[in-house]
């Protein structure tokens, strides 16, 4: 194997150890792959290192080049320069709104989860928009029992008088992304923009038939979340 | 840009061939200098990258398409060291003598042996390519190839947590999955010809110690798989990005056709084996039996499967046994979500 393909094999190993150290593989896959990654990273630049020493030590094209030179072109390797170059100088942002539409979205029902009501606290219940639409399903959301939730995720669409929150589900990689979607009614003034990360208080309104409704009564625009995803 | 960098070495070095010795002192260097300068220039346009991540069509590819690279890497880095580790350990001729003659009782074999490889697709098909190389009969390595990211426990595991209180769907899956590696391994064994798995058995391991060996396999594995992994994964991306949603919509629904709709569907999505079973819970608008066959097709039939199969074993091998594999998924599915689902 060259030089070259050292060179890119190291180039690899970096950007996985730069996403994990940076945590910003969590806007690509799931949180507990970062370990795997770390581990892949520092195995593929010490392969990467290895061949390297060797196609550079001298004396050895004479030895090793007995056999076919095809199998040592780095060949369609060169492709991978593609995401490298890429992840090395702009990182693609989490999946946003323009994926809601196109991802198929993640049925609540299933599971037909059954949930215990709500304590009537004075502190809001943070929860997932998964758990929001489940408990919403479940005896058309009595459970929630008034209690006042919150809520972070980011807007999918706006409409006059009002929004949909959603947020993505992933089980392995952005590629396998379902998004759970939820509409924020009762807002005043215009709603955030499109894409931006909010953190919604609020309490379930009955009545949502497909997209449960949260009744908001603060909004909260903030920074995009480190573990972008449910 | 990258691939056009490619040949303009190759070129480089056919120039310079005159003097081979010549020739070879200098070609590593000029490998570098193109990775330096691939890396440089895209450095220097990335202002352009930037407003190109601007348009949301664009971010929604690129974000898909590293994280499809990026969570196929760990997966990738263990099918390659099993190859390389087979490659340096096994011996020549070993494989041959230990499998089953009898692709009747080989397949089979190969099929339940599967279950022993936790991982997914990515990670298979570079020991499947390595099997044959060490003369393992086509058929059982390439049965071995299809059931091991379909039936092994980690796979099993997430379909029984996405499928909450339905057990009949991981019986349906790993039935239907074993049944349809297994035809598919013994049409192999009676209809297929050797000679399209060429490129598997050229690919002969490096000579030298053990360790240099071990280095060797998995430095071009990783490189060969890596480089159609990217090609895959930029076609599932596109594919991901372009196809809308209501295309699915309007096939949704049971019977026949929407089993047919799901099927392809996993083949444009390419997710990980084991993650698909989240998605095909999600599907709800489609039957049991659509969602089955979803999942029996995606780890045995995929975009970026297929790009890492024509990188394996060729183009003209691709072109024939991702058909037969995924009429036999299909089929399998069919039957075993008509008996248990």
């Amino acid at each position: 194997m060259t030089a070259a393909g050292g060179t890119i094999t190291i180039l690899i190993g970096a950007v996985l150890l730069r996403l994990t150290v940076t945590d910003t593989y969590s806007r690509y896959v799931r949180p507990e792959l970062g370990v795997f990654l770390t581990i892949s990273g520092i195995f593929v630049i010490v392969l990467g290192l290895a061949t390297l020493v060797g196609a550079l030590r001298p004396g050895r094209n004479a030895a090793a080049h007995d056999h076919d030179h095809d199998h040592d072109a780095v060949g369609v390797g060169w492709l991978l320069l593609a995401p490298i170059a890429a992840l090395l100088l702009v990182a693609p942002p989490t999946l946003g709104s323009y994926g809601v539409g196109r991802a198929a979205a993640i049925d609540i029902r299933s599971g037909g989860a059954v949930f215990d009501s709500l304590p009537r606290s004075s502190a809001p219940r943070q929860m997932t928009l998964l758990e929001f639409g489940q408990r919403a399903f479940d005896h058309n959301g009595s459970n929630f029992n008034h209690a006042s939730v919150q809520l972070t995720g980011f807007v999918s669409a706006t409409e006059s008088r009002g929004f949909q929150l959603a947020r993505y589900q992933i089980a392995c990689c952005a590629a396998d992304a379902t998004p759970v979607v939820i509409q924020v009614v009762g807002t005043s003034g215009d709603p955030p923009p499109l894409d931006q990360w909010v953190t919604v208080t609020g309490t379930f309104r009955p009545g949502g038939r497909e997209i449960p409704k949260l009744a908001a009564t603060s909004i909260v625009e903030i920074a995009a979340p480190n573990e972008p995803y449910e | 840009m990258a691939r056009a960098a490619g040949k303009d070495v190759a070129l480089g070095g056919a120039d310079q061939g005159d003097l081979d010795g010549r020739s070879r002192a200098w070609r590593p260097d000029a490998g570098i200098a193109v990775v330096v300068l691939v890396i440089v220039a895209a450095a220097v346009l990335r202002p352009a990258l930037v407003d190109l991540l601007d348009r949301p069509a664009v971010a929604h590819w690129a974000t898909i398409f590293v994280s499809i690279a990026i969570a196929a890497m760990p997966f990738l880095v263990l099918g390659i060291s099993i190859s390389a580790a087979i490659a340096a350990f096994v011996p020549p001729g070993f494989l041959p003598r230990i499998l089953p003659d009898r692709p009747a009782l080989a397949v089979p074999v190969a099929a339940v042996a599967g279950a022993a490889l936790p991982g997914c697709e990515c990670g298979s098909v570079p020991i499947a390519g390595r099997l044959v190389s060490r003369g393992a009969p086509a058929a059982a390595a390439l049965t071995f190839l299809l059931s091991a990211p379909a039936i092994n426990p980690v796979v099993l595991v997430a379909t029984a947590v996405a499928f909450p209180g339905m057990p009949e769907v991981v019986a349906a899956r790993l039935l239907a999955s074993l049944l349809a590696a297994t035809v598919v391994g013994l049409v192999w064994a009676r209809f297929g010809r050797d000679s399209l798995l060429d490129r598997a058995r050229r690919s002969h391991s490096h000579g030298g110690t053990r360790l240099s060996v071990l280095a060797g396999t998995a430095q071009h594995d990783l490189l060969q798989a890596g480089g159609f992994l990217i090609v895959g994964a930029a076609t599932a991306a596109t594919l991901q990005t372009v196809v809308p949603r209501s295309v699915l919509d309007s096939v949704a629904g049971s019977g026949f056709f929407a089993l047919l709709a799901l099927a392809g569907l996993a083949v444009l999505m390419a997710i990980c084996s084991e993650a698909d079973a989240f998605v095909a819970a999600s599907l709800t608008q489609f039957s049991l039996s659509a969602r089955l066959a979803f999942m029996v097709v995606g780890p045995m039939v995929d975009v970026k499967l297929i790009s890492l199969q024509v990188g394996t074993f060729g183009g003209r091998f691709a072109l024939r046994f991702a058909p037969l594999t995924f009429v036999s998924a299909v089929g399998s599915a069919a039957l075993v979500a008509w008996w248990l689902l």
